[in-house]
């Protein structure tokens, strides 16, 4: 009988290499600077290059490790950061069911289109990544401007009377993030309901279902899968994201991204940036884990 | 007199290509129908017309005399078994019983019942709490079926529902099909590609060919009296010879084939005219072959055996092959190949086909 349980030791030092490169990866790229930024987040900050303390000093024959907690303590208390993860969690779950709105029926309408169509909606959801995302955020700059076209065509038509003040504002920063991320939630969405299986749609009309009522009995349930994807997709680097608010956003409006940056490169405080950076990552890490297991769940 | 269902005129095109070419059918309350043919022959369009998935480009259908053409199919009084049971995977068994049922807006008592009711007739109960993932291919398939029937239709359409099950469950479940139909008392229309479950099932069947119903019979009358060569040859095997030259003698005929190499007695039909081509038809099982005496001579090229039978193909003198068939009574085969033998049939054996 054959077994898939004893391979020879040749295909599975094959297989152990294989499984060995993505850790490897993961190990170096993702975990190894972690590391880092943790160990940052525990020192002290002082002037000079790098500019905080090591965690470890030899006294004598004696290693002493010294942790400092201060910067989590002030991350967690201060009204500022608090203030700025709340203003994060918030523009980043609006402008997720935002573009959930927008992207579901564009998905469909792709979905449902004749195969030779759909290649080329997708291509069309796809040209954006083409040119740079800064250019293009730019580009938002001079629209949004009170100069700018989108006012110029307000005025010309006669829907205002003088321009609106869109740049700088939290309606900009809508905006961006929702044009610059929005075909990570269409793809999703439309690779799954490209191939769903039709015949669930006949066999509930079958049993007395109307189109709509069969959409929302059959299409969409089916379809959460990809809509969760899509929403992770977004929301998780929406959360941290600074150069769409840095760029279209206000002085009001301070989102995380934009307070690691503030304290990295202007106060260069290390360790805080570092530390702003842990409580996020921790912020953003439930969700994964929520999501990773819901997609377990659903498989079985 | 107006069938219970019946189909007028129907023709379906897609573009250029003809699926249905213009189908009169009539379909009597209670019967279990079959629509055979092989794979595009227009069965499966035929019945997705029927179910309402469809829109005939011409023709009707009427049921109870009504014409339910442009009803949308989630208003047709019919259910479909769909090939690939299309159950919903994201709901439970009893979740996909209760579809239908919560769609036509019963109240939770009365969908209860009910689905307690179709599951013990399909042996569900112990299963109502599982996904569909998590079963056999038999059990989605009555799954499948309970979903449909859970309805109460008036017409039940079954699109090839065995052809994913092994051979022993089919024959199993064509069993199945045909008590639970008696049971209901339902009307049932059954499209497959398989003639030997057609002819378990059905009360009646229709032959197509190309988008058109060929013949239409009892599985008896469709099997012994073909009305053409493609009838007899997709139901089961045949040996089929043109005829020429033939001499009535009383209710007899003596015809003269140059395929056959000798001459073919046959009963006289007032159905096909002697004065333009025409074929004879005899079944394998219906031929006697013997080492001496008349008939068509030939030698035995092959013979194989399947158990219940013996199967012998005879190359006859004039080139043509005969297949013949022995059920199998337990004595030894006395024919090898290379034998001499006489290959004959009683007239009644032989059907005349005029295409």
């Amino acid at each position: 009988m054959r077994t898939a349980a004893t391979p020879s030791s040749k295909t599975s030092w094959g297989r152990r290499i294989l499984i060995a490169i993505p850790y490897a990866w993961l190990l170096v790229l993702f975990l190894a600077p972690f590391a880092l930024v943790a160990g940052i987040s525990l020192s002290t900050v002082r002037l000079g290059m790098p500019p905080f303390e090591p965690l470890t000093a030899w006294d004598g024959s004696i290693l002493n490790l010294r942790l400092n907690f201060e910067n989590f303590l002030y991350v967690l208390t201060d009204d500022t950061y608090l203030l700025a993860y709340l203003t994060s969690l918030k523009i980043a779950a609006i402008s997720t069911a935002a573009m959930l709105f927008i992207a579901y029926p564009l998905a469909y309408g792709i979905a449902s289109c004749s195969p030779s169509s759909r290649s080329l909606l997708v291509f069309l959801v796809i040209v954006p990544f083409w040119s740079s995302m800064l250019i293009r955020v730019y580009s938002w700059m001079s629209i949004l401007r009170n100069d700018g076209l989108l006012n110029a065509l307000l005025l010309k038509i006669g829907l205002i009377g003088e321009p609106l003040r869109i740049l700088n504002t939290e309606t900009a920063i809508y905006i961006g993030i929702v044009y610059t991320y929005l075909p990570f939630m269409v793809l999703p969405i439309y690779s799954n309901l490209s191939s769903a299986d039709r015949t669930l749609i006949e066999a509930a009309r079958d049993l007395g279902c109307a189109r709509i009522s069969a959409f929302w009995r059959v299409t969409f349930p089916l379809s959460l899968p990809g809509v969760l994807a899509g929403c992770a997709l977004v929301f998780i680097p929406v959360v941290g994201e600074f150069v769409i608010p840095d760029l279209l956003g206000g002085a009001d409006t301070q989102m995380i991204g934009r307070a690691i940056w503030l304290e990295f490169f202007n106060n260069r405080d290390w360790p805080m940036a570092a530390a702003v950076t842990i409580v996020l990552l921790a912020l953003l890490v439930v969700p994964i884990v929520y999501f990773q297991s819901r997609q377990a769940h659903t498989r079985t | 007199m107006q069938s219970y269902i019946s189909i007028e005129n129907l023709a379906k095109s897609y573009g250029v290509v003809t699926a249905v070419n213009n189908i009169n059918l009539g379909i009597e309350k209670g019967e279990f129908f079959s629509l055979l043919g092989p794979s595009g022959c227009g069965k499966s369009t035929l019945l997705r017309m029927i179910a309402g998935f469809e829109t005939p480009t011409t023709g009707a259908i009427k049921l109870e005399g009504a014409d339910v053409t442009d009803v949308p199919a989630h208003k047709r009084p019919t259910n479909m078994m769909f090939q690939s049971y299309a159950l919903f995977p994201h709901l439970t068994v009893g979740r996909n019983i209760a579809f239908g049922l919560q769609q036509d807006g019963l109240d939770k008592g009365e969908i209860k019942k009910r689905i307690g009711e179709v599951a013990e007739k399909l042996q569900l109960t112990a299963l109502l709490d599982r996904k569909p993932a998590q079963l056999s291919g038999g059990q989605r398939q009555r799954v499948a079926l309970a979903r449909a029937l859970v309805k109460r239709p008036k017409v039940l359409l079954l699109d090839e529902p065995l052809g994913a099950l092994d051979k022993n469950l089919r024959t199993e479940t064509q069993l199945e099909l045909v008590r639970l139909q008696r049971e209901l008392g339902l009307t049932f229309i059954i499209v497959t590609h398989d003639q030997h479950e057609a002819m378990t099932v059905s009360t009646r069947i229709a032959i197509m060919k190309q988008g058109q119903v060929l013949q239409v019979g009892t599985p008896s009358e469709v099997y012994e009296t073909p009305q053409s060569r493609y009838v007899a040859k997709f139901l089961g095997e045949t040996n089929v010879f043109a005829g020429g030259r033939a001499d009535r003698s009383g209710g007899e005929l003596q015809i003269e084939s140059d395929e056959a190499g000798g001459p073919v007695r046959a009963a006289f039909t007032e159905r096909v005219p002697l004065d333009r081509p025409f074929w004879v038809s005899v079944r394998p099982e219906r031929v006697e072959l013997a080492t001496s005496g008349g008939g068509l001579e030939g030698t035995v090229e092959q013979l194989s055996y399947t158990g219940v039978e013996r199967h012998y193909r005879v190359r006859l003198k004039s080139g043509a092959t005969l297949d013949a068939r022995r059920v199998n009574l337990g004595a030894e085969s006395d024919l090898a190949v290379g034998d001499r033998v006489f290959a004959s049939w009683s007239p009644q054996a032989s059907r005349l086909l005029a295409e």
